[in-house]
């Protein structure tokens, strides 16, 4: 039973579409915690 | 394929690029740990560490140079399953979440996963865990420094010892300096240059080869990797899954972390850690699935993410590959470093020879046992003697029969000794067996199968009473010892 192609198609351009917004979530944690005095 | 010839940054360049992240992380450690005096800040970055660093140094710790090695790999030899198996890898940061949060409040003031051991079951259980854990931390050690090597060599051409030599010391030099600050300061920097690289690389293979033309050449020359119900591949998906909750319950790695977020952070940062995890494996697996789209003829199979990279993306995305994988591996090498130093301070110097040392003489001996594991691991990597995803697969029956001793026992009152002991002792027993007798990627099932089989057997037969209280133990460099 092989993968069609658009539910592959999905399947990584979701991993991509998420990867990509990880470093944005990341830097707006960080400015948060630092406006909060809570970096560390 | 000669890969110094097919390497296609030359080495120069390469010794460049070393050089000025070395030069940036050994700074960064200075400058975050030249206040780091105390034990605690030395070695927990002052227990105070906020969400966003938090997260970062939890996701990128668990981004290794097996995610951007052995992913490639796996998703070339198992297909789809291969991809998603890794990604499942995930579960083991959910699951541990909860645990982070119980860990914290119910030692405020622990060091180690081995000063749980031996407060929850005993001397001997404790003994059989720092082997496993050891064992394990040095396995993975090991797996990192040559996975180092091979990457270096792959990309610029620079030999496998130089470059092993290199990621080794730097880790080493900065972690020294700066203790866990600096682990956790360079572990937010290098989880954004694992992401963004990630991204860059995977959109410039869709555009460079086309996401058809991908889809369709596997389907011609390999369709059994897109084959939904590939037998293996889907006992490897079950058994990666244990794989990491096992790695991640027992290694002090993750338990040194939570010991040093703020009180209500725990939670919060491995549930997001394991959300930004999740799909990197699947990105960086399907960089390796161009291969019967360009054709590849891949020698060894731990080196087919580097020349995928190499074949596609050229000079610029080669920089990125190199810059990407450096960053990989330093934030998983100085997380092991600074947690297996405070393992072995705490439960080798302090509880077995030195039952009186103060803070001074603990921070001293961590500061020496970081430099002692580097130039161990370097011993041990010399000699390139197994492929990455055996050496790592080796280690999975043993931690994976330490998920349900940990998680029970953080949890359930009636946890008792002797089924901690025997789910840790025949549980990699039989998953050491399965190993060899059927396969690396059932190692950690049967391992977590007979574990969780002796510790609910052992509950139901003699249920334990323990008193949570006895948890929160007296540290003598607490009163006695100065900075």
């Amino acid at each position: 039973m092989i993968i069609p192609e658009t539910l592959f198609g999905i399947v990584i351009a979701a991993a991509l579409c998420l990867t990509a917004l990880a470093p944005i979530l990341l830097l707006v944690l960080l400015v948060q915690d630092w406006k909060k005095g809570d970096l560390w | 394929m000669d890969v110094v010839n097919s390497a296609i940054l030359d080495p120069m360049t390469g010794w460049v690029i070393l050089a000025a992240f070395s030069a940036l992380w050994i700074a960064l450690g200075w400058y975050w740990g030249r206040h780091s005096q105390a034990l605690d800040d030395y070695v927990l970055a002052g227990r105070r560490v906020g969400l966003a660093l938090g997260t970062a140094t939890a996701m990128a710790t668990w981004v290794t140079s097996n995610t951007t090695m052995a992913a490639p790999q796996i998703a070339l030899q198992m297909g789809i399953w291969g991809m998603l198996g890794y990604s499942l890898g995930a579960v083991g940061l959910f699951l541990f979440a909860p645990l982070a949060a119980r860990i914290r409040r119910l030692m405020p003031t622990g060091y180690t996963s081995g000063d749980f051991i031996r407060l929850r079951y005993g001397h001997f259980a404790w003994r059989v865990f720092l082997v496993i854990s050891l064992f394990y931390s040095l396995g993975w050690l090991v797996s990192m420094g040559m996975a180092g090597g091979i990457l270096i060599h792959a990309l610029t051409g620079i030999p496998y010892h130089y470059g092993m030599t290199v990621i080794l010391g730097i880790c080493v030099g900065y972690t020294l300096l700066g203790g866990f600050r600096a682990v956790i300061g360079t572990d937010f920097i290098q989880a954004l240059l694992i992401l963004s690289g990630v991204v860059v690389i995977a959109f410039l293979a869709i555009q460079h080869i086309g996401f058809d033309d991908i889809h369709r050449s596997i389907a011609t020359e390999r369709p059994e990797l897109l084959n939904l119900l590939m037998p293996a591949s889907i006992m490897f998906l079950f058994n990666n899954l244990l794989f990491g909750v096992g790695e991640i319950f027992h290694s002090n790695v993750w338990w040194s972390r939570a010991f040093s977020f703020r009180e209500g952070v725990g939670f919060k940062a491995y549930t997001l850690a394991g959300l930004l995890w999740a799909p990197i494996p699947i990105v960086a697996g399907f960089i390796a699935l161009a291969v019967p789209a360009l054709s590849l003829n891949v020698p060894a199979a731990d080196m087919v993410g580097p020349m995928v990279a190499a074949e596609i993306l050229g000079t610029a995305g080669a920089v990125l590959v190199l810059i990407m994988v450096f960053s990989a591996l330093s934030s998983s090498i100085d997380s092991l470093l600074a947690a297996t130093s405070i393992l072995v301070v705490e439960d080798i110097y302090r509880r077995h020879l030195r039952p009186n040392a103060t803070s001074a003489q603990m921070r001293t001996a961590s500061a020496r046992i970081i430099v002692g594991l580097g130039i161990l691991t370097w011993l041990l990597c010399a000699p390139r003697i197994t492929t990455l995803a055996e050496l790592l697969y080796f280690t999975g029956a043993f931690v994976a029969s330490t998920i349900w001793p940990i998680a029970a026992g953080l949890f359930w009152r009636r946890a008792n000794t002797l089924g901690a002991i025997a789910g840790m002792l025949l549980g990699s027993a039989a998953g050491l067996y399965s190993y060899f007798a059927i396969g690396f990627y059932v190692a950690a099932l049967v391992g977590a199968a007979v574990s969780m089989s002796c510790v609910l057997i052992a509950c139901w037969l003699q249920p334990a009473a323990y008193d949570w209280a006895d948890l929160q133990e007296h540290h003598p460099q607490e009163s006695g010892g100065t900075p």
